[in-house]
């Protein structure tokens, strides 16, 4: 187990090394000069030359990188071209925010999803499994920008139920949460059905009946725990991707999470502030899929995390 | 794959923030006629003979949504004009612009005088003017405020600029403030009266909070810094020693809202549905599309006020031969049919433009509509032929064998279908177009290495000097001289313009200015833009300043 850990945070390095390398190669790439935004159309030739020597973006790339790396290794991302604080902070700031955000929509998600999944397997070819799917697919094509427009029309204009751009509170939570919930829900359901379809269908199941065990407890515990492994997958893999910030939601909603930073940063060729997003982000996604690992293990006991690889 | 396209379009919608970042963003009213016709109120719709009797009332906030949100409020280090706008609400000028008149009025100085030589300005600094922080201001005050604008170190963008021609800032005393400039400089007195860009700092306050004064500035405006929730809002609070209101105000105290709260607010939809649901009061720059129903509304008060300065003209770059040919440069600008592009585009909502100069700014040139190019595409094409074109089989024309093809660089958003039109304008008359979109980050840059054959642009700007930085030979290297123009003439008449101080000699140098600039035909002028915000009914007494847009001196909410 300690050795797969290792194995695994020592893969996640070179990710993350990668994804540096990466990330610091595109936005050089993007064209727009940062110096020319942030100085504005006014600025002489001396003020734009002394601001590039100032930020080191005179020097060759290859410079520029390292000297980038080396500074992130001791843990310091840099300051934000924009507002001069360090990236870091920028990025502390935003995080809780986009984190409770994804939280609950993620909880949402898993609800929804998770007993749509389960009811559609357990009626399977009934009108309820049909429906079911059918709005999975709905959820799958609508993009979120348009249901979000869409619950913000109807539940804030309309009935003045909820909220907008009124802070990160309980309420101003509802609306984007429930967006992001509805439309995560839909690859949770389908999965949960598919697995559950075919876990239905063994012996234990008719075992576990035979023994007069009730039909929930037969759905939720026995078959359920086995349908499981690739809802958590996918779980894992969502819940890292929202914690990175659902740019598009946070838009909408005006969320002041790490998704609209990271929008914002972009339009003003914030170098330091995108790499630190990407980067922070990444380490993000490589802890997570570490957890993920391990958590297949809690549930199925056959799985040993150690011997993943060795397995087939 | 919904996001992917969506994400785009949200970056699109980001990076089309109008304009010149440097610039300063006003507004000017709808008035077309000229600058001193008193347009500033009769220009708002709905204008408020009801709320008029009432009686201001004090308490309440008002919270006004924003596209943007500034990097920082240290007025010296920023150069958003989005900062500009809301740390107006810290400061003030040593001078005032009536928003009837357009005439300056002193304002924290009593008084001014200038030199036979226009080089030396002598200001009398109000007395009994208190900094938030306590500390009385002084015409030191100002003279150190002003030192720290043009010391490099400070790096300060717009308001640098705006005194560059400043030599020296001394104050022989308390009340006398001396500006020794390197030579006369005419926009002066309009930077001089932004609240914004030139107000005084408080050198304590700065020295005190170090490196985190941009988020926690002082001034001895009517509001006071309260909070910056970053991403979200800035919040200010009465002033309430405040008891030296800007003369053009008819509140004289403190404001009367307990609380301003600026609110950002990125995307269009969001901003409407904020307004609507009460979440804001104030809605900033809204498209024409979407003013309409506020406008038939009377729960809501559209401001509208035309853009100072050109919101859309086409450069070309004078670097390409086929644009060193004065013919074809005249036949393009006759090809173009205006009044379609602002129908298309902006939905009407502007005026169309002639020359290089918008109705609202001083020295416009009401003539410039009959010596101006209008569309005419059989004269366009007779000039092309004139310059040596003929029209070859796919009925483009072409020279030596080498068809007329160019490339039109536009911003994401409207520029982009501006260009649609102008580029099925253009194959009309048999010329080829090809679009090139670009972030306006990144079509900057592309302008400014001189990459291109012609490009969109547009500028706001509080003074015609806005010219010089387009046009003058010296911009062309780091400078906004995109079309890269030197020409002699030009060059003298620009230096002449900025350094004319008396405004009827001023106004002429301007009308020939734009005369010739018309003439040498090197941009296409296109139109200018009518910019709305809508206000939400309880807020009453929101004025409209034609070059500095909404003013909240006079602001309550009735509730």
């Amino acid at each position: 187990m300690k050795q797969f850990l290792l194995q695994r945070l020592g893969s996640g390095l070179i990710v993350l090394l990668g994804i540096s390398i990466f990330s610091f190669a595109l936005i050089h790439l993007i064209p727009g000069d940062p110096i020319r935004i942030m100085l504005g159309e006014n600025a002489t030739a001396e003020q734009v030359q002394a601001l590039r020597e100032q930020l080191g973006l005179n020097q060759p790339l290859l410079t520029q990188y390292f000297q980038y790396l080396s500074h992130v290794v001791q843990g310091d991302l840099g300051t934000s071209f924009k507002t001069g604080r360090p990236v870091l902070t920028e990025i502390i700031e935003r995080f809780p925010a986009t984190v409770k955000l994804a939280a609950s929509g993620m909880l949402i998600a898993i609800f929804i999803g998770i007993t749509m999944g389960i009811l559609a397997a357990r009626f399977k070819d009934t009108l309820l499994d049909f429906s079911a799917m059918s709005l999975a697919t709905l959820g799958v094509s609508i993009p979120s920008f348009w249901l979000g427009i869409l619950l913000i029309m109807f539940f804030t204009v309309k009935l003045g139920w909820f909220p907008i751009a009124g802070g990160t509170g309980f309420m101003d939570l509802v609306l984007p949460a429930v967006t992001l919930g509805v439309l995560a829900s839909t690859v949770i359901s389908r999965l949960t059905r598919a697995g559950m379809v075919e876990v239905l269908t063994f012996d234990y199941i008719r075992t576990a009946r035979a023994k007069g065990l009730g039909e929930s407890a037969v759905l939720f515990v026995h078959a359920f725990r086995n349908a499981m492994i690739p809802v958590v997958t996918i779980v894992g893999l969502q819940i890292a991707s929202l914690l990175g910030g659902t740019v598009i939601i946070e838009r909408v909603f005006d969320w002041p999470g790490l998704g609209s930073l990271a929008i914002s940063a972009i339009a003003s060729r914030d170098f330091p502030l995108v790499q630190g997003i990407i980067l922070f982000i990444g380490v993000i996604f490589v802890l997570i899929n570490v957890l993920v690992d391990v958590l297949y293990s809690v549930i199925d006991p056959r799985i040993e995390v150690g011997k993943l690889k060795e397995g087939t | 794959m919904g996001t992917t396209v969506s994400f785009k379009k949200i970056v699109a919608l980001t990076a089309m923030v109008p304009l010149v970042a440097s610039l300063f963003v006003g507004c000017s009213s709808s008035s077309t006629s000229n600058t001193a016709a008193p347009s500033g109120t009769q220009a708002t719709t709905g204008e408020q003979p009801a709320s008029a009797s009432l009686q201001p009332k004090k308490g309440g906030t008002i919270t006004i949504g924003l596209k943007d949100e500034p990097d920082q409020l240290d007025i010296q280090k920023t150069g958003m004009a989005v900062a500009n706008q809301i740390a107006g609400n810290l400061g003030g000028g040593l001078v005032t612009q009536d928003p009837e008149t357009l005439e300056f009025k002193p304002y924290l100085a009593e008084s001014w005088t200038v030199s036979e030589d226009g080089k030396t300005w002598t200001f009398v600094i109000r007395s009994g003017v208190k900094f938030q922080d306590g500390t009385p201001l002084t015409a030191k005050s100002f003279a150190e405020t002003y030192q720290r604008a043009l010391d490099p170190q400070t790096a300060a963008k717009v308001a640098g600029s705006n005194l560059s021609e400043v030599a020296s800032v001394e104050a022989p005393d308390d009340k006398t403030l001396v500006l020794t400039l390197k030579q006369p400089f005419a926009p002066l007195l309009q930077y001089l009266s932004d609240p914004g860009w030139l107000q005084p700092l408080s050198l304590e306050a700065i020295k005190k909070a170090g490196d985190k004064y941009g988020r926690q500035p002082v001034g001895v405006g009517p509001w006071k810094f309260e909070s910056w929730e970053n991403g979200q809002s800035i919040t200010f609070v009465r002033n309430e020693d405040f008891t030296w209101a800007d003369p053009i105000a008819k509140n004289q105290g403190p404001v009367y809202p307990d609380k301003l709260v600026y609110k950002f607010i990125n995307e269009n939809q969001t901003m409407l549905a904020a307004l609507e649901s009460g979440s804001i009061d104030i809605a900033s720059k809204i498209d024409a599309k979407d003013v309409k129903k506020y406008k038939d509304n009377p729960q809501y008060e559209v401001k509208e006020m035309l853009r100072n300065g050109l919101g859309l003209f086409i450069m070309m770059n004078t670097r390409k031969p086929v644009f060193q040919q004065l013919e074809v440069r005249q036949a393009l600008n006759m090809a173009i049919n205006k009044e379609a592009i602002m129908k298309a585009v902006i939905q009407g909502e502007g005026v169309v433009a002639y020359g290089p100069l918008p109705p609202s700014l001083f020295g416009y040139d009401e003539g410039v509509k009959d010596y101006g190019y209008a569309y005419k595409a059989d004269e366009a094409k007779a000039l092309l032929e004139k310059a040596g074109y003929q029209k070859n089989a796919q009925g483009i024309y072409e020279k030596d064998g080498k068809p007329l093809t160019m490339e039109i660089l536009a911003q994401t958003g409207t520029w982009a279908q501006a260009a649609q039109v102008i580029q099925a304008m253009l194959k009309d008359v048999g010329v080829d177009v090809k679009i090139v979109t670009l972030e306006w980050g990144a079509l900057v840059d592309t302008a400014t290495k001189g990459n291109f054959d012609m490009t969109l642009m547009g500028y706001t700007l509080n003074d015609p000097d806005v010219l010089y930085l387009f046009l003058h030979s010296s911009q062309i290297a780091n400078g906004l001289n995109f079309s890269a123009v030197k020409d002699d003439k030009l060059d003298s008449l620009l230096v002449k313009g900025r350094t004319t101080v008396d405004s009827a000699a001023r106004k002429e140098v301007y009308k020939e200015i734009q005369k010739y600039v018309v003439e040498q035909a090197w941009w296409v002028p296109l139109y200018t833009e009518k910019q709305f915000n809508v206000v939400r009914k309880p807020v009453e007494g929101v004025r409209m300043h034609p070059l500095r847009g909404l003013m909240y001196q006079d602001s309550w909410v009735n509730q």
